[in-house]
């Protein structure tokens, strides 16, 4: 029962989130439009490039789909409403999102084109620059839980959200969720006007359809993450929890799809220099600051 | 649930996520097949037929940033069971790991110095 209605909430926030990206980035509205384009691609030719791995062209799709689903499955919409509470659900969301890079390091080595594999090797770096932000983060808001567990990290904010509590976590987190899933401003490796779409160059057809819902999923998980861990889940007044855990997702994952308007389009040596020099040092410090404060009984 | 249980509803959700994916492409493939035509799989070089292969070696100039990466990877396998048991442990948790932290940031600093967090 949990299974389908976290299933349903999950499409939602899907056909959500692709209606929200194609409000803002077009600014058209047409509640079709999500279900037309996923039915146009896979009326579409799905081309093999010309001499490819196929076991990484092939696994590179259905592995980002995977990584994100098995991310959204360990996180709480309610009390109730979680696929699998797992006793390392914090950890498991790390783990998960590990395999985002190894899925986008195959699609870019697997076709065998020149541009593909550049916009690869670019995510490389683009990991190694944000990976740390999002686990340190999170260490911190284990501290505050004294638990890996999704759930109790949500009951652990009553009274004081931890996107008040820990600010500096919350805001290196969320910078580091949009460089997870390849958001604008961090895009470089889906190359938006350069190298013909980076690692999705060579993907057309079904498989192209498959690649972009991965990415969508991520869009809902990383939102999700954000709200379990910063903005204390279902907590709220008035409504049922589950109606403020989806509210919370969904504004999440807009401002996810608008930040990309506000903030600077970093080359991957750029973002690299900035997060080692300035935002590992800024999450230790927020790791200290939080275990003082844990200390200290607030 | 037991643990064992949960891994398997994880593992069946990935086993749901390769069943979608095969599910689409057999609806993609009810839909049309894919034509074969000269040069039509050719990789994406804009207009001029690619150089073959593309797998070469990749000059990654961050390593130096990768080298790094390694050591603070390691470190973070730590960091998750320090933070659980952080508050009844109290002030020697704080202390240990803080000595280490430091340890590994002076590691940074000097990484630094020697030119380590730049293009290479």
């Amino acid at each position: 029962m949990n299974a389908v209605l976290l299933g349903l909430g999950l499409l939602a926030g899907i056909y959500a989130v692709a209606l929200l990206e194609d409000r803002l980035t077009r600014g058209s509205f047409a509640p079709a439009a999500p279900l037309l384009a996923g039915i146009a691609l896979l009326a579409r030719e799905s081309v093999v490039a010309r001499k490819p791995d196929r076991l990484l062209f092939e696994t590179a799709p259905v592995l980002l789909l995977s990584a994100g689903l098995l991310a959204a499955a360990v996180l709480p919409l309610s009390p109730t409403l979680v696929l699998v509470d797992l006793a390392s659900g914090a950890l498991f969301v790390n783990a998960a999102l590990a395999y985002v890079l190894v899925a986008l390091l195959m699609a870019g080595w697997g076709p065998d084109g020149a541009y593909a594999m550049v916009a690869g090797w670019r995510f490389l770096g683009q990991v190694i620059a944000y990976s740390m932000l999002i686990v340190m983060p999170i260490t911190a808001v284990a501290i505050r839980a004294e638990s890996l567990l999704t759930t109790v990290i949500v009951v652990s904010q009553e009274g004081w959200w931890n996107i008040f509590y820990q600010p500096l976590g919350f805001v290196l987190f969320y910078i580091a969720s949009l460089a997870v899933c390849f958001l604008p401003p961090f895009d470089r490796p889906i190359a938006a006007g350069e190298l013909a779409a980076g690692v999705e160059a060579e993907y057309t057809g079904a498989r192209l359809a498959v690649l972009r819902l991965g990415r969508m999923v991520l869009v809902v998980s990383l939102a999700a993450a954000t709200t379990v861990f910063y903005l204390g889940g279902w907590q709220g007044p008035w409504l049922p929890p589950w109606a403020w855990g989806a509210t919370k997702v969904l504004a999440v994952a807009a401002s996810m799809l608008l930040a990309g308007y506000y903030l600077p389009r970093l080359r991957e040596e750029q973002l690299l220099a900035w997060c080692w020099k300035l935002g590992i040092p800024l999450a230790l410090l927020n790791i200290f600051v939080v275990g003082v404060m844990v200390l200290a009984g607030l | 649930m037991s643990a064992l249980q949960q891994y398997l509803v994880l593992f069946a959700l990935l086993i749901g996520a390769i069943g979608l994916t095969l599910s689409l492409y057999a609806f993609a493939r009810a839909l049309g097949r894919t034509r074969e035509e000269a040069g039509k799989n050719v990789p994406a070089t804009s207009g001029r037929l690619s150089v073959e292969p593309a797998w070469v070696r990749y000059h990654a100039h961050y390593l130096g940033y990768a080298l790094l990466f390694l050591a603070f990877d390691m470190e973070m396998a730590y960091m998750y069971p320090w933070a659980v048991v952080f508050k009844e442990e109290g002030l020697v948790a704080l202390l240990d790991m803080g000595v280490f932290l430091a340890i590994l940031f002076l590691g940074l600093l000097y990484g630094w110095s020697q030119g380590a967090l730049r293009r290479h």
